[in-house]
């Protein structure tokens, strides 16, 4: 069986390099069969892939120890789960599942445009499947996910315990869709700028994929902070490692390219911007990608570290200089038909936010990779770490927070004074009006109240867009109001999407504040029956209970909370030993309401005095940064439904420029 | 623990590998963080302050302990370099737009409203026609 897997991997590498030259060949010889072929290929290395990633998967759940990846990353007493959750839990199986995605997307996209964008498609075959060569190349020649042991093993060494929990389950595969969807708009670029055909038809058809890919970048980085959260006890969710560094910065560079996409449709300026955007965020997912692979900066995500690094530069040069030299050559068609016409407008509120994301993701990749530059040049290895990326990002992410408010409500080409006052005169007020009575509350962290203050700020201007518009709604049409509101958002998703996105980001942005600034954490040694009080809690130690299954041994003590006399829960914070990998971790527990959450962390167990060291967060409001990250899937969900419009839309930019190239 | 003693413990880096500061870092028995923990309290029992404390971390561990760069020598860079580039791009956006808005415009354009381009198409093919 082993065998079918890897002359599956072989074929598919070959059939991938076929789809390349067939593509790029036929494509400038005009030879439609050739480019036929091509597109066959490509769905044959997507068959080939299928098939070896399910005899890795068989591998696994069949316990075949005698593979080197199934000996080293499962074992016989691992959960059903996990075990199929070990395809991406190591280095060579979370490439293959890369591949597979990415093939995959490579079919979908070859489906859903078989006869449509003829010019283009046969560069994004080829673009699709260099990236699929390369990883190909990889699995192939570097790092073979079917590697016998000399030896059979009698037994698996196990999962990494850290990755056995129910995150390990969601959060890698939607970071992956996340990247691996960054490739379909990117490969659309490619074609443009290899077509020429440089108008609104490669963004208006790579929309709905971008979306995809941000929405499942948006959804792995929270997974990702959630995740680290409630494994790895240390009451936060953000640590700025370097590989959530680099699950963040293409997030960023998305985020910026979607916002200024819009410039371009409305207005068609910054195409070379554009251009730029979405070449920068797929470079950013193989950085990343690089990043946690390389062992080049240490991470807490070093579980599959390798010497895979070299490849990977090589293969980000080669993205980097195709890239830059396409945009050189095709710059003159790259002009904007439009110019700003003042920085009080839309445009120039757009171009601002971008700047402030791209700065963004420009401070966390020079964090990153800061302390590479200073052992290179003064030999001296030093340590960039939370405290130098909160300083930094803090401002810039304020500033973004602000334009949150500005930008959709700020006229286009030039604001007027009437526009400016309708618009941000009582929004103005809210915030200020927060801040103040924050203030007199007695709150005296600077950053926490220009948060809460601009929060207030930017649900002010979307509350007022939405009631504004169902206003109107109300009056021209003479709806109810619900029914006014609902065909509102209906006729609008984008637009009014897009506003349930910011009042996530608000969300999230509140949470992030409070949970930093009024954060309340103690360490107590107590035996059992002890009390202690911390943050209004009355906290008892009832005493250590244990369990035990074949996998795993676990200490629970038993914490009574009681508020104001009233006895509100029992908690279990839990030391859990994993037998197989001889390794313990803390299961931590945890009570969440809207004001705030409880995190317990059993730090430690002594025998024989009886004493426990139990860790007590109190993370104020901190379930509103989760909230605001469900608000953001449920914005995306709007903005992505297909409306009628926008397929009238592309249509129409498909007629203009088949025209301009008849 | 006061406020010194954990404001030290984040401006420390934990060298167990776990990436963490020394106040994150909550392992159990971990080998370099309790240690570093206890150094702290007695190095603030000695009544020093916090720039004397870490330079005394950063001269026996070496520069790699701390958390942050420093914010002298070749470190500012690190510090300096996100707002330099934030500053310089939006400097190069104002000199360009000026620039754009002093070259003469061939023709007064108005941003075209939601769905135009199919209006636009639509005007197109009609011209054609009337050109057949």
């Amino acid at each position: 069986m082993i065998e079918v897997g890897l002359l599956a991997l072989r074929l598919a590498l070959i059939a991938a390099g076929y789809a390349v030259l067939a593509s790029i060949f036929g494509a400038r010889k005009r030879r439609p069969d050739l480019v036929a072929s091509g597109r066959a290929a490509a769905y044959v290395v997507h068959g080939l892939i299928v098939v070896a990633a399910a005899v890795l998967l068989r591998a696994l759940l069949q316990h075949d120890f005698s593979l080197e990846y199934v000996a080293a990353y499962s074992s016989s007493t691992l959960p059903t789960n996990y075990t199929v959750a070990a395809l991406w839990g190591g280095q060579q199986g979370s490439l293959l599942f890369w591949t597979l995605i990415l093939t995959s997307m490579s079919s979908l996209v070859l489906l859903q445009n078989r006869d449509r964008n003829e010019a283009l498609m046969p560069y994004v075959t080829a673009t699709l499947m260099t990236t699929a060569v390369f990883f190909l190349g990889l699995l192939v020649f570097i790092t073979d996910p079917f590697q016998r042991l000399p030896v059979p093993a009698r037994e698996g060494a196990d999962l990494n315990p850290l990755l056995q929990n129910y995150w390990m389950m969601i959060h890698p595969p939607s970071l992956y869709l996340g990247y691996v969807g960054c490739s379909v708009p990117f490969a659309f670029a490619i074609a443009a700028l290899a077509t020429g055909r440089l108008g609104d038809v490669w963004i208006r058809t790579t929309r709905r994929w971008t979306l995809f890919a941000w929405f499942f970048l948006s959804v792995g980085n929270m997974l990702g902070g959630r995740w680290a959260y409630e494994v790895l006890g240390w009451g936060g969710y953000w640590a700025w490692d370097p590989v959530e560094n680099a699950a963040f910065m293409p997030w960023l560079a998305c985020t910026a390219f979607l916002h200024s996409v819009m410039i371009q449709e409305k207005r068609n300026m910054l195409k070379m911007w554009n251009m730029v955007l979405v070449l920068l965020t797929f470079t950013l997912t193989i950085f990343g990608t690089f990043l946690t692979r390389s062992g080049v900066v240490s991470s807490v995500h070093s579980f599959t570290q390798s010497g895979l690094g070299p490849y990977f530069i090589g293969f980000l040069v080669t993205v980097i200089a195709v890239s830059v030299t396409l945009l050189v050559i095709r710059r003159p068609l790259l002009r904007s038909d439009n110019e700003i016409d003042s920085f009080l407008s839309r445009e120039a509120a757009f171009l601002f936010n971008n700047l402030l994301l791209v700065g963004i993701a420009f401070a966390t990749f020079w964090g990153t990779v800061f302390p590479v530059i200073s052992e290179a040049v003064r030999g001296v290895k030093i340590t960039v770490g939370p405290p130098f990326f909160n300083k930094v990002n803090a401002p810039l992410g304020l500033a973004l927070l602000f334009m949150t408010g500005v930008g959709p409500v700020i006229a286009w080409r030039r604001a007027s004074a009437r526009n400016l006052r309708r618009a941000f005169v009582v929004p103005l007020a809210v915030g200020f009006a927060a801040g103040l009575i924050l203030l007199a509350a007695g709150v005296r962290h600077y950053y926490a109240l220009v948060c809460f203050s601009l929060a207030g700020f930017v649900l002010t201007t979307i509350v007022l867009e939405f009631y504004r518009g169902t206003r109107a709604r109300q009056a021209l049409m003479g709806e109810p109001p619900v029914t006014a509101l609902a065909h509102l958002v209906n006729k609008n998703r984008r637009r009014y999407g897009g506003y349930v996105i910011h009042v996530g980001v608000v969300m999230a942005f509140v949470g992030i504040a409070a949970s930093a600034a009024f954060r309340i954490e103690e360490q107590h040694s107590m035996k059992a029956g002890d009390s202690i009080e911390v943050g209004g809690y009355t906290l008892t130690y009832q005493g250590m209970r244990s369990s035990d299954t074949p996998h795993t041994a676990s200490m629970l003590a038993e914490i009574t909370v009681a508020r104001g006399g009233q006895v509100l829960t029992t908690m279990y914070p839990e030391k859990r030993f994993y037998k197989r990998q001889q390794q313990p971790t803390t299961e931590i527990a945890l009570r969440t309401t809207l004001r705030e959450d409880l995190y317990l962390v059993l730090g430690s167990y002594d025998d024989k005095s009886g004493l426990m060291t139990l860790q007590v967060f109190i993370n104020p409001l901190v379930v509103w940064l989760w909230l605001g990250g469900i608000t953001m899937v449920l914005g995306t969900m709007i903005v992505m439904m297909p409306t009628a419009a926008e397929q009238r839309a592309l249509a129409a930019a498909l007629a203009v420029e088949e025209r301009a190239f008849a | 623990m006061n406020a010194t003693q954990s404001d030290l413990e984040e401006g420390l880096t934990c060298q167990c590998g776990c990436g963490l500061t020394v106040h994150a870092c909550n392992h159990l028995q971990c080998p370099s963080g309790i240690p570093l923990k206890q150094e702290i309290a007695s190095q603030l029992a000695l009544g020093k302050t916090r720039e004397e404390i870490l330079s005394y971390f950063s001269g026996k561990y070496g520069e790699k302990i701390l958390s942050a760069p420093t914010t002298t020598g070749f470190n500012i860079v690190a510090w300096v370099m996100p707002f330099a580039v934030v500053l310089i791009a939006t400097m190069i956006i104002v000199v360009l737009t000026r620039r754009w808005r002093h070259r003469p415009q061939p023709t007064e354009q108005t941003p075209p409203a939601e769905g135009d381009p199919a209006l636009r198409a639509r005007l197109d093919a009609e011209l054609d026609r009337w050109d057949a």
